[in-house]
């Protein structure tokens, strides 16, 4: 079951927040839904990212094929060089990291598609609000239990209106 | 009009932003129009010279690089506009940056896209461009990744791709808007590209973490980009050309051409779309400074490049060095100077002249004064071999004029294409914070 509280006043936000975690709503059953980017302060809601991460994998895997390939071509149809090496990191240093920085964008893109939910099948049960211009909706998943008492924190912190949704 | 757009209330700012997207004006009509026709003509002599081969050009031995590669250099240096600039604003927080950004980002896509062309189209035989790509083929043949051709097709994917990719991630919030805003064919055309966007928390903070990480590659790859296509250059034993500094000469001449586009498209989208209370002259005042910066340092290289020749006076490299400031090209090497530095010094670094009109015209003069320093640079070095009994004169024929107008037209038919189908400022970005909005 979901609950779905409007906020103009994003202190009023915050604190409803911390008052839910604080009755045992986890971080992973909130959602705020704006129509822009809300800054809290550190621990009301963090998310956590591996975006860094998957963007620096998604780059030493690239560069590193990316190199295998030159050198296994290079060695697949043998030039003539004259003496010199037939694989040299000199002269192909650039499409080592020329990949190797395409392996990151493409990582990093990805990754954002995969985190922030885009590609991935949405529970068809939990409601998107519509959000009128200025406010910020709280979206929180409880058991039928609390509803009563997450519904009650939200409006004593400040909701001009909670809503209950998805009911079975 | 005192108001801070930050300070106007959401509503208002959504109208002014989204009221580009509706309607076509009779100038608007006829700009794209004389665009498309400018745009067929050079596709038409594109046609002729892949008909009759590349005679047609002004290209003959030893010059067989001329306007193409100009325009190639050039064009990709107009590229370093958006990306560059706009992840230089977005990493130091810049709080102006909020208009400039996507114009800025449209152009570097746009340029790219533009710039990408003239390889294929300097190769002659254009349908075998896919020999540069590795594959397996019949001749088990693999592309020699020690030339730098390779290297231009790697960085500059590199460079399209990311770009793309930073144009359209922000896009992504204001396309969800203009979905739930829209009818017919364009409501499916958002909803499709805002990818299901909710505005959840989870969705936000990706986003502003993919910008930040993207804004930090992209960075890395736009120096790499310009600084392989100066290598493309300066790893020829060619007097002139073969010099350290052409990296960071060419990524400075590329961020000061740059600045001197995105002015250029901003003081136009300005007029055009009314959007002063958005593009304000402290936005353009920012910009010029910059721009004064970049003209500063671009003499700077040029004096670098041109006095460590003249004062090592080594034959062959004086045999170029005349011909580009005595000789016959001397009138291209000096209006470049003056374009490039003279007018812009006069008219942004006198504070009393430094407006919005003149940044435009300042710009527009380093535009084509950057244009002639690509000039300057590829054809006297071809022109000037090191046998003396080779060398030679390029004068450019109607078919290269004709591609070389047409990338231009190219260029603002995409551009106002692009202004009707998304709010050229990111609304998302200006909105006010919920208390402040009243």
């Amino acid at each position: 079951m979901y609950l779905v509280g409007e906020f103009r006043e994003q202190r009023a936000l915050e604190s409803a927040i911390r008052t839910l975690r604080a009755s045992g709503i986890q971080p992973a059953d909130l959602d705020l839904f704006s129509e822009e980017p809300v800054e809290l302060p550190r621990g009301v809601l963090d998310r956590t990212s591996r975006m860094s991460l998957v963007s620096v994998l998604g780059a030493i895997g690239f560069g590193a094929a990316a190199t295998g390939f030159v050198w296994w071509s290079q060695h697949d149809y043998r030039l003539v060089t004259g003496g010199m090496p037939l694989f040299s990191f000199w002269a192909t240093g650039v499409i080592t990291y020329e990949m190797t920085m395409l392996g990151a964008i493409v990582a990093t893109f990805g990754w954002f598609l995969w985190e922030s939910g885009l590609v991935r099948r949405r529970d068809p049960s939990a409601p998107v609000p519509e959000v009128d211009p200025g406010s910020i909706c709280l979206r929180v998943r409880c058991g039928a239990d609390d509803v009563a008492k997450a519904s009650e924190t939200m409006r004593r912190a400040g909701a001009t209106a909670v809503a209950r949704r998805g009911e079975p | 009009m005192s108001a801070t757009p930050e300070l106007l209330p959401y509503k208002r700012i959504r109208e002014d932003l989204f009221r580009p997207l509706s309607g076509i004006s009779r100038g608007y009509l006829l700009t794209t129009s004389i665009a498309f026709i400018v745009g067929a003509a050079g596709l038409a002599a594109w046609g002729y010279q892949l008909r009759r081969g590349m005679g047609v050009t002004g290209l003959q031995r030893p010059v067989f690089w001329g306007f193409y590669i100009v325009d190639f250099v050039f064009w990709i240096g107009i590229s370093h506009a958006g990306t560059l600039i706009s992840a230089i604003l977005r990493l130091t927080d810049a709080a102006w940056r909020k208009p400039v950004t996507r114009a800025a980002e449209a152009i570097t896509v746009f340029a790219l896209m533009i710039g990408g062309m003239f390889p294929i189209i300097h190769l002659g035989r254009a349908w075998l461009f896919y020999w540069l790509v590795p594959y397996p083929n019949s001749r088990l043949l693999w592309p020699n990744f020690r030339s730098p051709l390779l290297w231009d097709l790697t960085a500059i994917l590199t460079y399209m791709t990311g770009s793309v990719i930073y144009l359209y991630l922000p896009l992504i919030p204001d396309l969800a808007q203009l979905a739930e805003h829209n009818t017919t064919w364009r409501r499916r055309f958002y909803r499709a590209f805002s990818l299901g966007w909710t505005g959840s928390d989870r969705e936000w903070h990706a986003l502003e973490r993919a910008m930040k990480l993207m804004a930090c590659i992209i960075l890395a790859v736009a120096v790499s980009v310009h600084t392989v296509v100066a290598w493309d250059f300066s790893m020829a034993l060619a007097p002139m050309w073969h010099s350290t500094i052409f990296g960071p000469y060419f990524v400075a001449g590329a961020i000061f051409s740059g600045i001197a586009a995105l002015i250029v498209v901003m003081a136009t989208l300005r007029k055009v779309l009314h959007l002063e209370m958005y593009l304000t002259r402290h936005h353009f005042d920012r910009l010029a400074k910059l721009l004064l910066l970049m003209s500063l340092l671009w003499l700077y290289f040029t004096m670098a490049e041109n006095l460590t020749v003249w004062y090592g006076n080594e034959p062959k490299e004086m045999a170029v060095f005349g011909a580009r400031t005595r000789a016959h090209y001397a009138r291209f090497f000096w209006t470049m100077v003056v374009l490039n530095f003279a007018i812009p010094f006069v008219l942004l670094g006198i504070r009393r002249l430094r407006t919005i009109a003149t940044a435009t015209i300042a710009s527009a003069c380093i535009l084509a004064g950057m244009w002639l320093e690509r000039f300057v640079i590829v054809v006297p070095t071809l022109a000037n071999p090191r046998m003396p009994s080779a060398v030679s004169l390029y004068t450019p024929t109607w078919v290269e004029v004709a591609i070389t107008s047409a990338t231009f037209a190219a260029m603002v038919m995409l551009y106002l294409v692009f202004a009707k189908l998304v709010p050229i400022i990111a609304v998302w970005e200006f909105k006010p914070h919920p208390q402040e909005e009243d």
